[in-house]
């Protein structure tokens, strides 16, 4: 009742006009953010912040909240249509966004997104509000043996992600491990593969790597056609821009995954929305009746991990609101709001601002909706990109990576490791290697590296520690079957041929 | 009134340069090492706000993220500058222990031009609420009787957490592990988890964990007792007499500006720090007054260095410079 008798409260404060248009500024701002390559929430938010000083707390993180879960709806677009990640959670969705793009079906594709999206936000914060405390508890059991096995088991997925060849996936995967392993390390503070380079002290953002290997080596492919490409097919007509009653049929196994693994992934402060969509992706291909189709253009690969990454930020606010822990790095900018604001986040706060909390959650059901008021219109509008001729649509995809890559951090020396990481997407694309693996290894190494040596440092050296918990040992297990699955589809293809 | 005067006296000492005195014509520059968000970027911003509403410098501020190697990138773009008179930059901690540890990180606060140092952050030890130690006695006692297995979360290897750790078991001659995590949140879950025993943590960080009663404080790593922590000792009252390692944040401008703009960046954070908006955000983020000049920062940072080498060294750490 408690929960009613609030939530109630909180409509009541969250539709007041004042706050329905913060709320309409900021998942407006979340979804432009989105679309940008580059600028990412945490920036956007970090910039607005002496603007909030203005408002009322309320309206104010109702508005950045709503950057916050407006980015991941508008992530997805440059993602689908020019392979470029609009954000580091919409890298999974490249896969078969864009190749839904190519075969004509970017707006059922961006459609499929915008609904996955709503889909699972509205779960996010249906799980915020009903499960918080105890799902706090779960994600501080959670400590470092347990996210070594949650790494693993997201690199286990490199058998779901690889093509023809699983040893080229293998290979792809270790370069990116080793690339996440450039920089400063943690424990040591010794440089690696830093070439006495400063710039690489810090280690290379992976999202530079994303861009230059699926934006750039696809431009760079797509050079090589002797003819003129054709500007890709774009159908006539509203009702073939949007999502088929089968798209969403194909799509609902992919709704309640994505909406599941991501907000449990978003709980643990070591989590994060970028390995919340590549376990949703995984798992989605494991159980799909049609796996030789994914990284080919199916609806359900984009509607996991968009998904994922949308009920990723509900589960990111648990232990920011109920513990005052923050686990990412948008999170982290909201705390520091709110003690900037005279709020004291942390376990009694929920308790003592009941207001705030209440309207923040009713905020974001308003938001969802009006994202997907505000998403699916521009979807023919968007789709319409793509009627460009190529010789437009090239150089806008350069200019775009560029600026998008250089807006991270004003750095001219990103933009040549973005130069660089295109030639290498060029060779893989030559050379018939998959690039999801590689992005895939870099997106985990360095949390995986961390996981393990903190695990040995806890069991002073011994290995037990990762089997010895029973969450880890499980995730483990899962692992290990996921790494087999290959393995038993080669021997049932070998007994098939023998009956 | 008095610094204003001392100013005066100090222009009409200095010569020509001097007398005409520097006052920017131009958007001033503030670089920050980290990107929007991180503490010096939102400290850099609360400061451009507070010096605006006061109105301390004529024209715009404009902070500018330089992300990238810890502090290097920023610290080198700055030394880049050299002459510019309408950048700043804020330092904190990194931009003193970096160049120790890396040989990429050429650039240490003394080839830049030291302004001003603004705050120094004390910090908690604090311990999970049902942990059987009450004083931090208690806890180097029970790390001696076995040695290496409590556990500490904190963060890089040169942080202040780990140089604190080190000082007390050099004192003391127990022995326990330092475990890094990236995030601080990560720190926290990982005391709260049950999964460590203890944590260096600042105050504002602390207060809620303590009050929900969370967490306990045995030792707080300050020269005297915070305002918030009345009952608490600090690390000497509690029986260690190591130093109080602070952290600390101030500004510092390119190389081979004139004495001038030194004298005037001196003064308009000295007039800063005598506002009551200040004070309040002091307040708010239990941070200290940690004001020292131009001078006092140079003999500051020779020191600190000094001791951190010696630190480092003996936590194994291997020093490039």
């Amino acid at each position: 009742m408690e929960i009613f008798s609030g939530l109630i409260h909180g409509f009541a404060l969250a539709l007041q006009p004042a706050n329905l248009l913060w709320c309409f500024v900021g998942v407006f701002l979340g979804t432009v953010v989105g679309i940008m390559p580059g600028l990412g929430p945490p920036a956007t938010i970090a910039m607005l912040l002496p603007l909030t000083f203005l408002m009322n707390p309320a309206s104010a993180m109702i508005m950045l909240a709503g950057i916050y879960y407006g980015a991941k709806y508008g992530g997805s677009t440059t993602s689908i249509l020019l392979n470029v990640p609009g954000e580091s959670a919409s890298i999974v969705t490249c896969l078969d966004g864009y190749q839904m793009a190519k075969k004509g079906r970017a707006g059922a594709a961006l459609g499929i997104a915008a609904i996955a999206s709503f889909v699972a936000g509205t779960v996010g914060v249906l799980g915020l509000m009903f499960v918080a405390p105890p799902l706090a508890r779960f994600a501080l059991a959670f400590s470092s043996p347990e996210y070594f096995a949650l790494m693993s088991l997201g690199l286990a997925m490199v058998v779901l992600l690889a093509g023809h060849s699983i040893v080229k996936a293998l290979l792809a995967m270790l370069v990116g491990l080793w690339i996440s392993s450039i920089g400063t390390d943690l424990f040591s503070s010794t440089s690696r593969f830093t070439f006495g380079r400063m710039e690489l002290l810090s280690g290379i953002d992976f999202i530079v790597v994303a861009i230059g290997v699926f934006a750039l080596g696809e431009v760079l492919a797509n050079l090589e056609a002797v003819e003129e490409p054709q500007a890709l097919p774009v159908p006539k007509g509203l009702r073939n821009l949007l999502p088929t009653l089968q798209d969403l049929k194909d799509c609902r196994f992919a709704f309640a995954n994505g909406s599941i693994v991501g907000f449990l992934v978003g709980v643990l402060p070591g989590g994060g929305s970028t390995i919340a969509s590549f376990i949703s992706y995984g798992i989605e291909k494991a159980v799909s009746k049609r796996p030789e189709q994914f990284g080919k253009g199916v609806v359900e690969g984009v509607a996991a991990p968009e998904g994922a990454n949308n009920s990723e930020t509900g589960g990111a606010l648990v232990p920011l609101l109920t513990l005052g822990i923050p686990g990412s790095g948008t999170t982290a900018i909201l705390l520091a709001a709110l003690v900037l604001w005279g709020f004291k986040p942390g376990p009694l706060f929920i308790s003592e601002n009941p207001s705030l909390f209440w309207s923040l959650v009713a905020s974001m059901y308003i938001g969802n909706i009006m994202l997907l008021v505000l998403n699916l219109p521009l979807v023919p509008l968007f789709a319409q990109v793509l009627r460009t001729p190529a010789y437009v649509l090239y150089p806008v995809i350069l200019g775009v990576s560029m600026v998008g890559v250089y807006s991270i951090s004003g750095s001219v020396f990103d933009v040549g490791l973005l130069a660089g990481f295109g030639l290498l997407g060029y060779v893989m694309r030559k050379l018939d290697f998959p690039s999801a693996p590689l992005i895939l290894g870099l997106v985990l190494g360095g949390a995986l590296e961390r996981a393990l040596r903190q695990s040995l440092m806890m069991s002073e050296g011994s290995l037990s520690i990762l089997v010895a918990r029973p969450i880890s040992a499980v995730m483990l297990s899962l692992a290990l079957l996921i790494l087999l699955m290959p393995l038993f589809s080669k021997v049932n293809a070998w007994r098939r041929k023998l009956l | 009134m008095a610094p204003k005067i001392a100013l005066v006296l100090l222009v009409s000492l200095a010569g020509t340069a001097f007398a005409q005195g520097f006052k920017p014509t131009r958007p001033i520059e503030v670089v920050v090492h980290t990107g929007p968000g991180g503490g010096s970027d939102l400290l850099a911003r609360s400061v451009v706000t507070m010096i605006e509403k006061e109105k301390l410098v004529p024209v715009r501020m404009q902070v500018v993220n330089k992300a990238g190697g810890g502090s290097t990138v920023a610290a080198s773009y700055l030394a880049e500058k050299a002459g510019e008179p309408h950048t700043i930059g804020f330092f904190t901690g990194v931009w003193l222990t970096s160049p120790l540890t890396s040989a990429e990180a050429k650039v240490t606060l003394r080839d830049l031009t030291p302004v001003a140092r603004l705050v120094l952050e004390p910090a908690l030890i604090a311990v999970k609420a049902d942990a059987p130690f009450k004083t931090l006695g208690d806890f180097v006692a029970a790390a001696k009787e076995k040695p290496g297995q409590l556990k500490q979360s904190g963060g890089s290897v040169t942080s202040r957490d780990n140089v604190v750790r080190q000082l007390l078991q050099k004192s003391s001659g127990a022995r326990w592990a330092f475990i890094s995590f990236p995030g601080g949140g990560e720190r926290i879950a990982a005391l709260l988890g049950g999964h460590v025993n203890m944590m260096v943590i600042e105050p504002a960080e602390a207060g809620e964990h303590i009050r929900a009663g969370n967490m306990r404080v045995l030792a707080q790593v300050a020269d005297r007792r915070l305002a918030a922590f009345p009952n608490v000792p600090t690390l000497k009252e509690a029986g260690f007499d190591v130093p109080a390692v602070p952290q600390v944040r101030g500004v510092v401008a390119p190389p081979g500006i004139p004495a001038a703009n030194v004298a005037y960046w001196e003064d308009v954070f000295r007039r800063l720090t005598r506002t009551a908006s200040w004070k309040k955000y002091l307040e708010d983020n239990q941070f200290e007054d940690g004001y020292q000049n131009a001078a006092g920062l140079a003999k500051f940072y020779d020191e600190f260095t000094g001791t951190m080498r010696g630190i480092l060294q003996e936590a194994g750490v291997k020093i490039v410079r």
